[in-house]
């Protein structure tokens, strides 16, 4: 290990804290992030990569970083794929590094790569082929992927805060604090945000003259400007998405993913002013420790005082390497050269400032810096980090150069930040001057400004800043006076030839990195096109090319600039690849926020739900309601319960709360022509006081629902749904209700809430009323038809008694107001009919063939279950007239059939395909319900079957491969038990 | 786009609405067509929402698919495509 290179300080604070890496103690300053701590330290590998377990140190100081990714924290609070570049140090800090088993240092699926050079593109899926994937791939996904999930979260809630502002400011460096003090000047309000702990961007490090003051004092002074001016700076904050024009912002003060803020912005206008970010050369060996981005360099010394390396070697193609080159000296770090991709004529074309370029680099030659031009790194040398870099000259002729150095610092331009784009339109147009890609078309509410915009020169960048301010001030309407674009006076502009990676044997090309997250090198784009994925989106899917937490920040436009090469066309055709949100990765937990445990949904709570969960009632969740499964004191474990339930209701009676039934009440003079459009059948035949069995179907003929009718008057219906249906169908009743029949009488109440239901089914359903309601209701129960209801009082409260079914028992619901639900409810339990549950109620509505969603599972007509009347008796109504489509009427549409085990013993259950001998791996249909009944003393089923194979007596085989069960079944009728109804009836 | 200007409510945030459908291509002339096809017009989508989060009123909104920007919302009133 090198000596631990030299130290001056943090500028964000001084004392030092302790933390540990791998399980190593090291010492850090205040204001350090892990890496700059790390590189104090000397440690330079800092993880493995994903695919090829590499040894990788840093290549940035920010959110570009794709190496040093840290697993932080321990146990429930553990959150991994961390990057070292945007973590605060704090005291006690534990980091891990990833992808390296069993340590970093000595990484056994390393040595995999030892043998055969490196896997390429697609070669997982090409060679783990035999005898399936599957056998392979437990290991590969061990081997695979960034950091490990953890298994428990204990994370804290973060806090969210919702802001409005006419212009929200992405970034705080100089075009940024342009932006928002001109749109600030001009009285809109501002919201700036900016990532980093500090404001300033590349004034931290370029000493530019702003309005005449040194950038320091000119900072300090806006600061305090844009305060008094009412704007809201918030620092450590970034803009993760764009959520159709609402902006979500996660503060992490520490840098840790897991906001502890997160901000909800509403924006009239969006000034996306993130910067540029840098991009390396690709050349061979380029993901050895000690090869780094040469503003990375700059900022390590800048904020951190932190050197990263004691020999450099600079790679570049524009001027700024040479100023940098300066600072770096000056900094105390020894410069051997710069290699500089250009040629001297073209360095010096159109030199305005020619005269002080040739002066610094003078300057440089007698600091014993050499000069390189029309040059390129080819290869970093070295085992385990940087020991040398080869140098070749671009032209023929010149000898190849090797120069001993510990760290290469490489620049090939900036790339405009287009990720704050986010969800945008993303049209993106190249530029030459560039080498990369600025956003295309500028709306008023969506403008980018300053280097995000391609204005690297200082002044160029801060006056696109104002002038975004300005626009963005008017177009949120605010017309106060944006005052004059401040001057400015910065490094001179870089003078860039785009220059992506360097000359190399094909052989060399798996070594030229160009994604160093995802492990892609120049010969996989070569393998891409090779197998015909040749559009960059495909090269990005097929390769990994700008996948993963970085969404290729340091890799997307080298390998746009790369594939352009390689396809012959220009990058401006080739395009690059879109980037997707969260801009910077965050935490699930901070996504939820409070939205987890009980709070993801809303519980919607029956009258009777305390009585149901203090007297042993199970609850399980239907849609947003909690019903009860069974009760406790029915058997010892969930199907005895079910199944003595059952056996009650059958041989004496019992009661269920159904008041989960949506209510829907359809009033007004044409009430009845609006349910007969929306429901099959008529429901305008109903005589006031009765009800009816209806089925609605969507508009393309499938059944949406089903529920009874009653017609409370001859202008006013009461329409039941399914429990899970009802806050759906009252959405859809609405709809018709507008689209359909506005101008028409009929509306639409829902009156789920109003009304409590309760069921007494079973022989002594009536006699146990009667004994129970009073003397007014003993002439209305005797007289009750089937599906007659009437109404009455009780207790002094509205009631409502149907006489309807859903068991096959003679059975009335009680359709009571919720005050006295509970007071009733008890009453009728004290009376000798206790309660059962849904699964109860399952097996009672299988045995007598009745439907609920697994056979109304929206894939269903109303001629797949039997209701051939219903849809010749109906007039013309929603989705019927569909129904008349040949594919409907084939013979191998399905058919609602009855089940029975073809020996009358065995099990079988829902989810069983079934098929026929002649065809035994092609099924012809799936049971869809399935249960034992304590009645028939055997296991039933309902069942969806190809209407060749539905006859009555056929034998079919129900193939259930998961469960590992084959039982040979009988086709019977639906309806299993009762078929006259007789019992229903008496 | 962040708000949709509910006829009854005002411009109300987007969360508080739901979208049910794109109306079928104009001047449809079957059921078949009515219910299957759509036009795909980047310029005009008009669609069918309900403020459910609000008033509950079903709206026909204009909205261009390209910017995602609404164009114009009224009540749905009889007026379905």
């Amino acid at each position: 290990m090198t000596a631990p290179p030299l130290r001056r300080g943090t500028r964000l604070g001084s004392g030092t804290l302790s933390f540990t890496f791998d399980g190593r103690r090291y010492t850090g300053q205040v204001g350090d992030c892990a890496a700059s701590a790390l590189l104090a330290n000397g440690v330079r590998l800092m993880g493995r990569s994903v695919k090829y377990r590499r040894r990788r140190g840093l290549l940035g100081a920010g959110p570009e970083e794709p190496n040093a990714l840290f697993t932080v924290g321990t146990q429930a609070q553990l959150i991994p794929n961390v990057q070292a570049t945007q973590l605060l140090l704090r005291e006690g800090l534990t980091l891990r590094s990833q992808n390296r088993w069993p340590s970093l240092q000595v990484d056994l699926a390393s040595l995999l790569q030892a043998g055969g050079g490196l896997f390429g593109a697609g070669f997982y899926y090409k060679t783990f082929m035999w005898p399936s994937w599957r056998s392979y791939e437990p290991l590969i996904r061990r081997l695979a992927g960034l950091g490990d999930a953890p298994l428990a979260c204990d994370l804290p809630m973060p806090a969210t805060e919702h802001l409005d502002c006419d212009v929200l400011v992405t970034g705080a460096g100089p075009a940024g604090l342009a932006a928002a003090l001109a749109a600030a000047r001009a009285g809109a309000r501002i919201v700036l945000c900016e990532s980093e702990p500090l404001c300033g961007g590349e004034l931290e490090f370029e000493r530019g003259r702003i309005d005449g003051q040194d950038s320091d004092s000119w900072l300090a002074a806006m600061l305090t400007e844009l305060d008094r001016l009412g704007v809201r700076v918030l620092t450590s904050t970034t803009v993760v998405a764009d959520n159709h024009g609402e902006f979500i912002a996660h503060a992490e003060p520490g840098g840790l993913p897991g906001s502890n803020t997160v901000y909800r912005i509403r924006a009239r206008t969006m000034i996306a002013a993130a910067g540029a970010l840098e991009r390396p050369i690709i050349f061979a060996n380029n993901d050895l420790p000690g090869v780094m981005l040469l503003g990375a360099a700059e900022r390590y010394l800048a904020r951190y005082g932190t050197a990263v390396g004691r020999d450099l070697v600079l790679f570049a193609n524009h001027d700024r390497a040479y100023a940098s080159a300066q600072r770096l000296l000056v900094g105390g770090m020894r410069v051997r050269a710069i290699v500089d991709a250009r040629t001297d004529a073209h360095s010096a074309v159109g030199l305005s400032d020619g005269n002080a370029l040739q002066s610094l680099k003078g300057s440089l030659a007698t600091a014993g810096v050499e000069i390189l031009s029309a040059s390129a790194v080819t290869i970093a040398e070295g085992g385990r980090a940087v020991r040398a870099a080869r140098i070749a000259p671009l032209a023929s002729g010149g000898h190849e150069r090797r120069i001993s150095c510990d760290t290469i610092l490489v620049s090939g331009g900036w790339s405009p930040a287009l990720y704050a784009d986010l969800h945008g339109s993303g049209a993106h147009a190249y530029a030459p001057e560039l080498g990369s890609f600025v956003a295309a078309a500028q709306s008023d509410w969506h403008i980018h400004a300053g280097a995000a915009n391609g204005r690297l020169d200082l002044a160029a960048a801060m006056s696109d800043g104002h002038a975004a301010g300005t626009r963005a001030a008017a177009a949120a309407g605010a017309t106060g006076d944006s005052g004059s674009p401040p001057q400015a006076r910065g490094d001179p502009p870089p003078r860039l030839a785009p220059f992506a990676r360097s000359p190399c044997p094909l052989v060399g090309e798996k070594r030229q990195f160009i994604d160093l997250q995802n492990d892609v090198t120049v010969a996989d784009l070569r393998i891409a096109l090779a197998e015909g994925f040749s559009d960059i989106e495909h090269v990005k899917r097929y390769t990994t090319l700008g996948i993963g937490t970085d969404q290729g920040r340091s890799s997307a436009v080298v390998g746009a600039a790369i594939l352009a090469e390689l396809k012959g066309e220009s990058p401006a055709i080739v395009g690059i690849s879109r980037s997707r949100p969260p801009y910077q990765p965050v935490t699930m937990r901070s996504i939820a926020g409070f939205h987890h445990g009980d709070a993801v949904m809303i519980t919607r709570r029956t009258p009777l739900h305390d009585w149901h969960a203090a007297h042993g009632g199970v609850l399980e969740p239907m849609g947003l309601w909690m019903r009860p499964r069974f009760y406790r004191a029915s058997g010892a474990n969930a199907a005895d319960a079910a199944v003595a339930e059952a056996r009650r209701v059958r041989a004496h009676g019992g009661i269920a709360d159904s008041s989960t039934l949506g209510k829907l009440e359809i009033a007004g003079p044409e009430a009845a022509a609006f349910l007969d459009f929306m429901y099959l059948g008529k429901a305008s035949t109903i005589r006031v006081g009765r009800s009816r069995y209806m089925v609605s179907l969507r508009e393309d003929g499938m059944v949406l629902d089903d529920g009874l009718v009653l017609r409370l008057a001859e202008d006013r219906f009461l329409a039941t749904t399914s429990s899970g249906h009802g806050t759906h169908m009252l959405s859809h009743f609405e709809h018709y209700q507008a689209a359909r029949w506005s101008a028409r009488g009929a509306t639409v109440t829902d009156l789920t809430d109003a009304w409590a239901v309760i069921v007494a089914a079973g022989p002594q359903s009536r006699s146990t009323l009667a004994q129970l309601l009073g003397a007014a209701w003993q002439g209305p129960l005797a007289q009750l038809g089937h599906m007659d209801f009437t109404a009455g009082r009780y207790a002094g409260q509205d009631l409502r008694l149907l006489r309807a079914s859903f068991s096959g028992e003679l059975a009335f619901e009680l359709h009571c107001r919720p005050a006295i639900a509970a007071r009733l409810w008890e009453a009728l339990n004290a009376a000798g009919l206790t309660p059962y549950g849904l699964d109860a109620l399952d097996i009672l509505r299988v045995e007598k063939g009745y439907l609920v969603s697994s056979e109304l599972n929206g894939q269903t007509t109303p001629l797949d279950l039997g209701m051939e009347a219903l849809v010749i008796s109906s007039s013309a109504c929603l989705g019927q007239a569909l129904l008349d489509r040949p594919a409907f009427h084939e013979a191998s549409r399905p058919r609602l059939v009855g089940l029975r085990a073809a020996d009358g013993r065995a099990p079988f259950l829902a989810g069983a395909q079934l098929t026929i001998d002649a065809a035994p791996t092609r099924p012809c249909g799936y049971i869809t319900s399935s249960v034992y009944s304590p009645t028939l003393g055997e296991w039933l089923g309902l069942a969806l079957l190809a209407r060749e194979r539905a006859a009555e007596g056929a034998t079919v085989m129900a193939r259930d491969p998961l469960r590992g069960r084959n039982t040979p079944v009988r086709v019977v009728s639906p309806v299993h038990f009762d078929p006259t109804s007789a019992r229903m009836k008496v | 786009m962040t708000r949709l200007a509910c006829p009854f409510c005002g411009p109300r945030e987007l969360r508080e609405f739901e979208f049910h459908k794109t109306g079928p291509a104009a001047g449809g002339q079957g059921e078949f067509e009515r219910v299957y096809l759509r036009v795909a017009d980047p310029q005009l989508s008009i669609e069918h929402w309900q403020h459910v989060g609000g008033c509950r009123a079903w709206l026909l909104v204009h909205r261009n698919p390209s910017s995602g920007l609404p164009l114009a919302v009224e009540l749905l009133a009889g007026n379905a495509p």
